[in-house]
């Protein structure tokens, strides 16, 4: 374990001084980040302008949603997303033998080597938008229930993490140059939706298969709302779940790795 | 055979070379798409008590959703963003070998990307229409509308990803600034909410830039709501900026290759 922190300590400085040697796309990545807050906090005011409630939230509880999945995006921009990006390129050219051989786990070698310095800004603005949420909301709220919202974005982030991989790790069979990560994109979009305006089907698929709706909205409406025995239940159960896959997933692939590039 | 049929052949080879992987992500995004907006929607309609806003009724807003994911990967293409990557190694060297134009080049190779879309936008519109809708000689007229305005306007954004991309002999890399362009676009557009839900003052402002006339001029358009003098008119406008684009690019351009190093890194 202590070997590993270490290895993470060399992961951050490497990749901070790495940063710093594009510095005009530094501050270009920080103000792409920016804007998208910018935007995703606009939709919803704009939409609430036509209606009092988005299921059930009024314009502060859905702010308080709000910061809390751009605090997510912003976690897994900054310690993940470059990771992500990457691993199909490494699958396909017979790049992973490098990380194969190493005296690590290839898994949390490739998922955590690149932290994105530029995110990192991104993500004390994204938490500054998410307290300041949370001082805006009318409602009363307690310390322990801020830990215990924490505690889910982060255990969100890994679900979000989980499902990222399951779509891209089937480059080991496709062969394709980035899997299925465009369609990651897109299915993140039910993560930045509050999930109550999911019923049926839909409501099935993004609260149990394709867990979007735990990631975010779960751990809003656990603060907003309070939190309930078969809510917790199910965030536990679907997330160790979801893990259990990916690492089944994981060596799956590697058993059908042949290491020669495409 | 002239420089361009090949050009497109082999943008086309590319576009097949992962056919499963292409028609799922076709299919899957489109329908996520649709599904999570058509929930949010019936939640609003819900929750506002009206059955039509902003003249929007449920139906005609899940036909504005179907447009908006084929249509915004017609509008922005696939080939772009490679440009900094060819300066930084040193490959964008080729483009001053070729005998041909560099932003011929570019076009055709982003407008072979969006004319493929804009057949899946057609499949899907004329699939849905058949399914839920009415499927006459208007809507045939509407579609038509609609592919060419996304045409042109998919010409219009190929200019301003070039003066962008151009901007990268400067300044390394500019991925985030393609993505900020991306952002803008998207939601000054109407991608995200159709533009008559933005209030009154913000619609105004908002028409003076090209974003408008990206999106939500070509799915109007494809919906039949336009009248032919705003075609016209939204026609000429995109078209003018296409123009300052096209002429900023070119301006990037000769200055650029005296900044270029040909070396790459």
């Amino acid at each position: 374990m202590k070997r590993y922190v270490r290895l993470y300590l060399f992961f951050l400085q490497f990749s901070f001084s790495k940063a710093l040697e594009f510095r005009i796309d530094f501050f270009f990545r920080i103000a792409m980040d920016i804007m998208y807050y910018v935007v995703n906090i606009a939709l919803f005011k704009v939409l609430l302008l036509h209606t009092p409630f988005i299921a059930g939230w009024g314009d502060d509880q859905m702010m308080v949603f709000v910061g809390c999945y751009l605090l997510v995006d912003a976690i897994n921009m900054t310690v993940f997303s470059t990771n992500m990006w990457w691993l199909p390129f490494y699958i396909n050219r017979g790049e992973l033998d490098y990380y194969l051989i190493r005296p690590v786990s290839p898994l949390f070698f490739l998922s955590l080597r690149e932290f994105s310095a530029n995110s990192f800004i991104n993500l004390i603005i994204a938490s500054c938008f998410f307290f300041y949420s949370l001082f805006n909301y009318s409602q009363e709220w307690s310390i322990s229930s801020l830990f215990g919202l924490v505690i889910l974005l982060i255990n969100g982030s890994l679900i979000y993490y989980c499902i990222q991989m399951l779509m891209i790790l089937p480059v080991f069979w496709t062969q394709s140059a980035r899997g299925f990560i465009d369609l990651f994109y897109t299915l993140g979009l039910a993560m930045e939706r509050p999930d109550r305006i999911f019923k049926g089907w839909l409501r099935v698929l993004f609260t149990i298969f394709l867990p979007f709706a735990l990631i975010a909205s779960f751990p809003a409406r656990v603060f907003l709302e309070g939190a309930d025995f078969s809510t917790m239940i199910h965030l536990i159960l679907v997330s160790s779940g979801l893990w259990f896959i990916v690492l089944y997933v994981w060596k799956m692939g590697l058993k059908n790795y042949s290491s020669a590039s495409s | 055979m002239r420089w361009w049929r090949f050009v497109i052949a082999s943008e086309v080879r590319k576009i097949l070379a992962f056919r499963a992987d292409f028609w799922v992500t076709f299919i899957g995004q489109t329908c996520i798409q649709i599904f999570i907006a058509r929930s949010l929607w019936l939640a609003i309609f819900e929750a506002s008590g009206k059955t039509v806003m902003e003249g929007y009724t449920i139906g005609t807003m899940t036909l504005y959703y179907l447009i908006v994911p084929i249509g915004s990967k017609m509008l922005t293409g696939e080939n772009m963003g490679f440009l900094s990557r060819e300066i930084y190694d040193g490959t964008f060297n080729r483009y001053l070998l070729y005998p041909l134009s560099f932003f011929h080049y570019k076009t055709i190779t982003f407008l072979t990307y969006s004319a493929f879309y804009g057949l899946q936008l057609a499949i899907a519109f004329i699939g849905y229409q058949l399914l839920f809708g009415q499927l006459t000689v208007n809507e045939f007229i509407h579609l038509s509308y609609g592919l060419f305005f996304f045409m042109i306007a998919s010409y219009t954004y190929c200019n301003i990803s070039l003066f962008i991309e151009l901007i990268s002999i400067w300044a390394d890399n500019i991925w985030s600034l393609m993505v900020m362009a991306r952002f803008l676009c998207f939601f000054f557009g109407g991608a995200y909410i159709p533009l008559s839900f933005f209030p009154g003052p913000l619609q105004s402002v908002i028409n003076f830039t090209p974003f408008p006339y990206l999106i939500s001029l070509p799915i109007n358009a494809m919906m039949g709501k336009l009248h032919f003098n705003e075609m016209i008119l939204g026609l000429l406008i995109l078209l003018g900026w296409s123009v300052i684009f096209s002429w900023l690019s070119r301006r990037l351009w000769n200055k650029g290759q005296y900044a270029y190093s040909g070396v790459g890194i």
